[in-house]
């Protein structure tokens, strides 16, 4: 499905209320739109909400051999999915720009600022190592992917349970949850990107641009930086030239967003675990909001089983029975079977049958073959006749004729293949 | 074998006794939920929730085909099945092939021509029961798209434990344990059996009760769909 | 006149036929095609099946590889059903990765593998932890013309009692497999699963093993699977008209005597070679 196209007079007021430093829904230059972090009832499971935005992410471990040029390191694999969920823009299955851009930038930020010890996930050396894979899936587009991307990566890192592995000699066990407590990633700092948008050459700027914002912006610059305020990736696109205060700027206001945003998730992973604690339920089934009336839910409940069994036994009873047809079954030569009703197949087994049986006598082959050529002489001779088919039956399948005359019983399908020879050579 | 042996040489006595056998807790739906409208960009959404088990749905639609794709005289309808890790499989196309035939055959396709509709579903959690979820969701979501349908459907999963006792919307954990496991498709109207598809062996009788459980079950959420779509339409009549 | 009506409005031109209760090709509601069964198709495959419903014409090839078994089922082999519908079985395929249909038709057969437990994966193991065969069963069809669950489960069945394994040992010193090419034995075939479809027409004709035109035109299709005790080790009806259960039931009937007769061809057949 096609994008819906971004009318002109809808370009010019976005324009225009950016010049008068107002945005569509009502924030200012320097906001961020509301963030809700949710956590599933797997680990490594998040649900992130930035405004309209929806991202989730799961992340998944495997045993693997590690790659030859490091062998004491395990691997880390992000993978993002522009589900057809998201916008009716993205296509299943296909690597579209934008989902090449996305990977590329949540791997410079979570994988090249080296924020996860990677060293900590060998197991034997050289032999085997665990593998984080991070699925990151877009469930609604409404702008600004990225940094829903990065928040919801790096929160689910952090949910992250690993499970525990034993070493025995050269024998490596993996234990289950039950076994043993699994472990989690250790993670240096956590790199979050922030977007910046920018209109008219870089004359006017914004954090956190919506998607119709998205659609007129110029320029795009996106930094991913930690607490620390440390700088882990920094991308300029769009193709505008940006000055050095301007940029300064942009790293000050992301220091101030990724201090708040680091501190909600730290927030979030905190009240996850006191509620795993608590053996309360957690997870997306929880954080329903109920107040809504889109949204409803049911206790559980019973199902009547009174006469079900009754009703099962009465169809089973009831039911006809079909004839046990007794159709017949013939084995023609050995590895071969046939069922069915008349037993004619376009195939026509007789025939194969029959080259079998010369195989013994070659001498009568020789004869047919003669017989051929000289009734084909015949046929070219007499064109007039052409509707005698018997005749031409016999000149076109010497053997079937030969076996019709020892098998009386099969003339009758031998036809068939014949007729639609004959029908081809006209 | 010995051990097959004694399993399935079993049911055919389990029968009479299956009512004492069956407390009240194994014959129950787990709680459920819903949530519709809670996408900003397609034109009909909801999350379908069956104990943890929870699904997302979208739906875009009706709007312009692919030509290759273009069918003349009804509706193409597509349904995509994203799995949580990984990209979709042989396993995730099988599931999609049975969503899509049974939204077919309630929608009235004929009524939009050569034109598209996309179904999306995404896994958001798995714990049992995955299919009769994906196919819940689907439902409410063409509702809320206000597409045009025949008739409503549910999904009920049943499994057999190896016992013989029958469960019904089971969790992973009792998918595991059971030796056949079956999910119907049922329809609002006469409470029929639109889709069935199965693992496991097991006998007629067997399946005979699961139809029967299945369509006892399907009343209460089909119940649950009108509740939920009068609440959602309390406040604009 | 008659291909002209049938290309102006198949549908009417199959009820017409219906109305008098037979179908275009000749057959009955309720009758299966003819059946040809052909093992040891292939000379190369370590077993291998052709069979032919009536235009509908599949062939498997086994092919046998030493694998290791994975972590979590150490005593296990494999086994990996491959559904191929290649362009030359018929126009509505396209070449390139499998279409929806074939990965539909590739889950099916291992679903049946699995449900009705025809085969022991513990079977496949040659040494624990360490050695399993692994069998690829190539599904291809080489014309399409309706039914196709059908006829792959029971290429694939009678591919399966045509597979002869060679003998391996385990080299006790180097650990190497030894490969005794001469010394080969047949699998266990526990259980002989048989698919048996049906569609169903306007909503309410059923019709038996459909062609390819009235697959197309159906309503709703339908396959069920049972074995030689008359369990169930599959009914898989993806979607359409709704059944009741009385519906089933009878299906259900057809498709047990089906078995029945298919089994007798099968062993026969199987018995014939040997």
């Amino acid at each position: 499905m096609k994008e819906t196209p971004l009318s002109n007079c809808e370009r010019d007021f976005l324009l225009k209320a950016i010049q008068e430093k107002k945005r569509l829904d009502g924030r200012q230059t320097y906001d961020y739109r509301k963030l809700k972090i949710m956590f599933g009832t797997d680990f490594g499971c998040c649900f992130v909400e930035l405004g309209k935005t929806r991202v989730m992410a799961q992340v998944s471990c495997e045993l693997v051999a590690p790659k030859e040029n490091r062998p004491n390191e395990g691997i880390m694999f992000f993978n993002i999915e522009l589900s057809p969920m998201a916008s009716p823009a993205f296509e299943q299955g296909r690597q579209s720009e934008l989902s090449v851009k996305l990977n590329r930038q949540l791997e410079r930020c979570l994988r090249n600022s080296k924020c996860i010890d990677l060293e900590s996930l060998c197991v034997v050396s050289g032999e085997k190592v665990w593998q984080i894979r991070v699925d990151v899936h877009m469930l609604n587009h409404d702008g600004n992917l990225m940094d829903a991307a990065s928040i919801t990566a790096i929160a689910s890192l952090c949910h992250f349970r690993r499970p525990d592995v034993g070493i025995q000699g050269d024998e490596v066990t993996v234990y289950s949850p039950d076994e043993r407590d699994p472990i989690p990633l250790s993670i240096y700092h956590m790199p979050i990107s922030v977007s910046f948008a920018f209109f008219q050459q870089g004359t006017y700027l914004l954090v956190d641009p919506c998607e119709r914002e998205e659609r007129v912006m110029d320029g795009l610059l996106m930094i991913a930086m930690n607490k620390h305020r440390e700088i882990c990736s920094i991308q300029s696109s769009g193709g505008i030239m940006l000055l050095k205060e301007q940029v300064m700027r942009c790293s000050k206001i992301a220091s101030v967003k990724v201090s708040e945003i680091t501190k909600l998730i730290m927030k979030a992973l905190e009240n996850d675990k006191t509620a795993r604690k608590a053996g309360g339920k957690c997870g997306f089934a929880e954080s329903m909001p109920q107040e809504r009336i889109t949204a409803l839910k049911k206790d559980e409940t019973a199902v009547e089983m009174t006469d079900v069994t009754e009703r099962a036994n009465d169809i089973v009873l009831n039911a006809e029975v079909p004839p046990q047809t007794s159709q017949s079954l013939l084995v023609p030569l050995p590895g071969m079977g046939q069922v069915g009703k008349d037993l004619q197949n376009s195939w026509g087994i007789e025939e194969y049958y029959q080259d079998e049986e010369e195989a013994f006598n070659s001498d009568e082959d020789k004869q047919t073959m003669m017989e051929v050529g000289e009734k084909q002489k015949v046929h070219e001779d007499v064109v007039e006749i052409s509707d005698s088919e018997e005749d031409e039956v016999v000149i076109l399948q010497p053997e079937a004729t030969d076996r019709a005359h020892k098998k009386t019983s099969s003339s009758s399908h031998l036809k068939e293949p014949a007729k639609s020879k004959k029908r081809h050579r006209k | 074998m010995i051990m097959s042996d004694a399993i399935f040489s079993r049911p055919t006595h389990t029968f009479d006794g299956m009512m004492e056998e069956c407390s009240p807790s194994t014959v129950s739906i787990r709680e459920f939920g819903c949530e519709q409208n809670l996408l900003s960009r397609s034109d009909g959404s909801a999350s379908f929730i069956q104990g943890n088990t929870s699904v997302l749905a979208a739906v875009y639609g009706p709007a312009e085909v692919k030509v290759s794709k273009e069918i003349y005289d009804r509706a193409t309808l597509e349904v995509i099945i994203q799995p949580k890790v990984g990209l979709p499989s042989v396993k995730e196309r099988a599931q999609e092939q049975c969503v899509r035939e049974t939204c077919e055959a309630s929608l009235l396709l004929s009524l939009h021509p050569r034109s598209s509709l996309t179904l999306v579903l995404q896994e958001l959690h798995n714990d049992g029961s995955l299919l009769s979820c994906f196919l819940n969701a689907g439902c409410m979501a063409m509702m809320d798209a206000g597409l045009p349908m025949s008739c409503l459907f549910c999904g009920v999963t049943c499994a057999i434990h190896t016992d013989g006792t029958i469960i019904t919307d089971p969790t992973a954990a009792q998918e595991a344990e059971s030796r056949a496991l079956m999910t119907f498709a049922i329809d609002s109207k006469e409470h029929q059996v639109m889709m069935t598809s199965t693992k496991g062996s097991f006998s007629v009788q067997e399946m005979q009760q699961c139809i029967a459980v299945s369509q006892a079950a399907s009343e209460k959420i089909f119940s649950f769909h009108r509740e939920s779509l009068r609440r959602r339409y309390s406040k604009s009549v | 006149m008659a291909a002209g009506f049938k290309t102006a409005d198949p549908l009417e031109y199959h009820r017409s036929f219906l109305k008098e209760n037979c179908r275009p090709d000749g057959r009955e509601l309720h009758e299966f095609r003819t059946t040809t069964v052909n093992i040891g198709s292939i000379s190369t495959a370590d077993g291998s099946a052709l069979v032919k419903l009536g235009n509908t014409t599949v062939i498997c090839g086994v092919k046998a590889e030493l694998a290791n078994p994975s972590v979590e089922a150490t005593g296990k082999g494999f086994i990996v059903p491959n559904v191929d519908l290649p362009p030359l079985c018929s126009s509505q395929f396209r070449p390139g990765p499998p279409g929806e249909q074939a990965q539909a038709a590739s889950q099916f057969m291992a679903d049946i593998i699995e449900s009705s437990e025809m085969l022991q994966m513990e079977d496949l193991c040659i040494e624990r932890g360490k050695l399993c065969w692994s069998l690829y069963c190539d599904l291809i069809c080489l014309d399409y013309d309706g039914n196709l669950l059908d006829a792959c489960a029971l290429t694939m069945l009678a591919a399966l009692k045509n597979t002869r394994l060679p003998k391996v040992r385990v080299n006790g010193e180097t650990g190497a497999p030894e490969v005794d090419l001469g010394k080969r034995r047949g699998l266990k075939i526990r259980r002989h699963p048989v698919a048996a479809s049906f569609c169903i027409f306007d909503d309410s004709v059923l019709l038996v093993d459909p062609a390819a035109e009235e697959e197309q035109l159906a309503t709703a299709r339908l396959t069920v699977v049972t074995d030689e005790e008359g369990r169930l080790c599959g009914v898989h009806k993806p979607g359409g008209t709704p059944l009741s259960g009385e519906r089933l039931q009878e299906l259900i009937g057809r498709a047990t005597v089906r078995q029945k007769e298919i089994h007798r061809l099968i062993d026969k057949v199987i018995k014939s070679i040997v």
